[in-house]
């Protein structure tokens, strides 16, 4: 036998050993978090399922729920998700606009841009949300204007995250180096063309992800838009059958399953689309 | 004959730094000016003002007859500075490359955009100047995917695909990798031998002494030197030039 081919099974340097035992370490890790996931999952389903458990002497009760009322109510309150997502769709585009447009402002020479820059999102970041929600749905109207509940909703909520997002247009903007735009400027670009052409591109390609976070944390905020009474989500739907039948606690633990459920499909998207991104790196 | 480049009485302020002071230079048609000088001696900064990537403080900047005074303003004069940018290709020492566009689409981004050409037209002459290059193959990569020595040669396409006067680069084997650095240079030497104009700020001394027609050296923003190579190198008329020939034969620079 060759010496070579023999010691080839077994790992010889120390960096190797080292290796093996990091990765066997992690992958014990991940398996352990996973089961303590199901467990925690376990004991969730157990308390809102109105069983006894008795260890010796003590005796755990879970809460008795009515699963009559959640399967009869299941498609009304469902019937919420597409105007949560649809909201939320609608409010992270103005967002974006706004974002980028906040962020622009933040790059001019020209003191009244910068000024109204700075001043929307200091405004909107140095007021509640929702606060801003109510003056769009009951402020206004006594001035004489009456927006619809979605308009309503999605202006509130467009403008309060397009404050926060035009951070990550900053970001985004600036990740862009210098020599990119001195190379278009070099070729006879117009500062017009150098941006849209060759900076936007790139910083909205690095604004993806972090888009990505605010837009499920949009899905979650939309929420609130429901003590309006005008807009029927999720929420407001929940909350309506809920009042209606005295079974609030049910009709939150389904509206909660839903806002999961959503968050973690859109988390791993998310993760999808990032990985993605870096991978491709251009 | 009319000089390519014509700098008159250039002076060039950061705030209170005085980088170029009273620069004058022609360079005339074909040739080939290789600029040397120690860090921060204002050779880049000179190239700059040539394209106005860095708007002069005074003085007058002519390219191919277009006559720019620095330090103004104004609608007349952003054109005037446009119709400079069009007759000069820039070559940097960081490539530079568009990352989101693949190397066809960086070449013909000029011609479709800034000159409005036919994009089947440019398409034509981008890759006709690809070949030249030798990247005729690497069109539909992406920049990412290209080695150091490969973008340098894609950003040199790319200056050319815009028909210009003259060709300026700033360290353009700098950023390479010592095995690398050849490719960019023999397409460097290709183009002055088909007489392309251009000034090139280089440390690569081998190449100056073979190519350039003049060596320019810089010091605190003054032109200490302009002689034939083979002077300069035998020659030297300043202590500083002296010394910087030093510092390049003991392989400091
Ligand atoms: N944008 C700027 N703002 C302020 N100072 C600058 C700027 N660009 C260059 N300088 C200064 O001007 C001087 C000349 O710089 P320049 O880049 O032209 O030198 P260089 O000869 O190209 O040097 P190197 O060989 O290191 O590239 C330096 O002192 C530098 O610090
Ligand atoms: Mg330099």
């Amino acid at each position: 036998m060759n010496i070579f081919s023999k010691k080839q099974n077994i790992p010889t340097s120390q960096a190797e050993l080292i290796y093996e035992a990091q990765t066997s370490k992690e992958r014990r890790f991940r398996t352990n978090v996973g089961l303590s996931w199901f467990i925690l999952l376990f004991i969730l389903v157990f308390m809102f399922s109105g069983q006894d458990i008795t260890f010796g002497s003590t005796t755990l009760s879970g809460i008795q729920i009515d699963t009559a009322f959640m399967a009869n109510n299941l498609s009304f309150i469902a019937g919420g998700l597409g105007e949560t997502i649809r909201i939320s769709i609608m409010s992270i585009a103005l967002a974006m606009i706004l974002a980028l447009l906040a962020a622009l402002g933040r790059l001019s020479t020209f003191p009244p841009v910068y000024a109204l820059s700075t001043f929307y999102v200091s405004l909107i970041r140095g007021t509640p949300l929702y606060l801003q929600i109510f003056f769009f749905f009951l402020a206004l109207p006594q001035l004489g204007i009456i927006l619809p509940g979605l308009i309503a909703g999605v202006l509130a909520l467009g403008l309060n995250y397009g404050a926060y997002m035009s951070e990550i247009f900053r970001a985004a903007l600036s990740s862009v180096g210098k020599g990119q735009r001195e190379a278009a400027i070099a070729i006879g670009m117009t500062p017009s063309q150098t941006m849209r052409r060759i900076v936007l591109p790139q910083a909205l390609r690095f604004a993806i992800p972090p888009t990505g976070n605010e837009f499920i944390a949009m899905t979650k905020d939309s929420a609130l838009v429901s003590a309006t009474g005008f807009v029927h989500e999720l929420m407001w739907r929940s909350i309506k059958v809920g009042r209606a039948q005295f079974h609030t606690l049910e009709a939150l633990i389904m509206a909660a399953m839903f806002y999961w459920v959503m968050t973690l499909i859109l988390s791993y998207v998310q993760s999808r689309i990032e990985t993605r991104l870096s991978k491709g790196d251009r | 004959m009319v000089p390519v480049v014509k700098i008159s009485n250039l002076d060039k302020y950061f705030g209170r730094l005085h980088v170029l002071k009273d620069l004058s230079l022609e360079v005339m048609p074909r040739e080939v000016v290789c600029l040397i000088g120690r860090s921060g001696s204002g050779k880049s900064t000179l190239l700059r003002c040539i394209n106005f990537l860095e708007e002069p403080s005074h003085g007058c900047i002519e390219v191919d007859g277009i006559k720019v005074a620095g330090g103004e303003k104004g609608k007349k004069h952003r054109q005037l500075v446009h119709e400079v940018r069009l007759k000069t290709g820039m070559v940097f020492q960081e490539f530079n490359l568009f990352p989101h566009m693949s190397v066809l689409e960086n070449v013909i981004e000029g011609p479709v955009i800034v000159k409005g050409m036919d994009r089947q037209k440019a398409v034509d002459l981008a890759e006709q100047n690809l070949d030249n290059v030798g990247l005729l193959f690497k069109k539909d990569e992406y920049p990412n995917r290209l080695s150091g020595g490969q973008k340098q040669r894609v950003a040199i396409a790319r200056a050319l695909t815009m028909d210009p006067k003259v060709m300026l680069f700033d360290e353009p084997t700098s950023a390479l990798d010592p095995e690398l650095i050849g490719e960019v240079l023999n397409v460097i030497k290709k183009l002055a031998n088909a007489g392309m104009t251009m000034i090139v700020v280089t440390h690569e001394m081998g190449f100056a002494r073979e190519m350039a027609d003049r060596m320019l050296v810089m010091a605190d923003g003054e032109l200490i030197e302009d002689s034939k190579p083979a002077d300069l190198f035998s020659s030297p008329k300043d202590a500083r030039t002296k010394a910087l020939i030093e510092r390049y034969r003991s392989g400091e620079l």
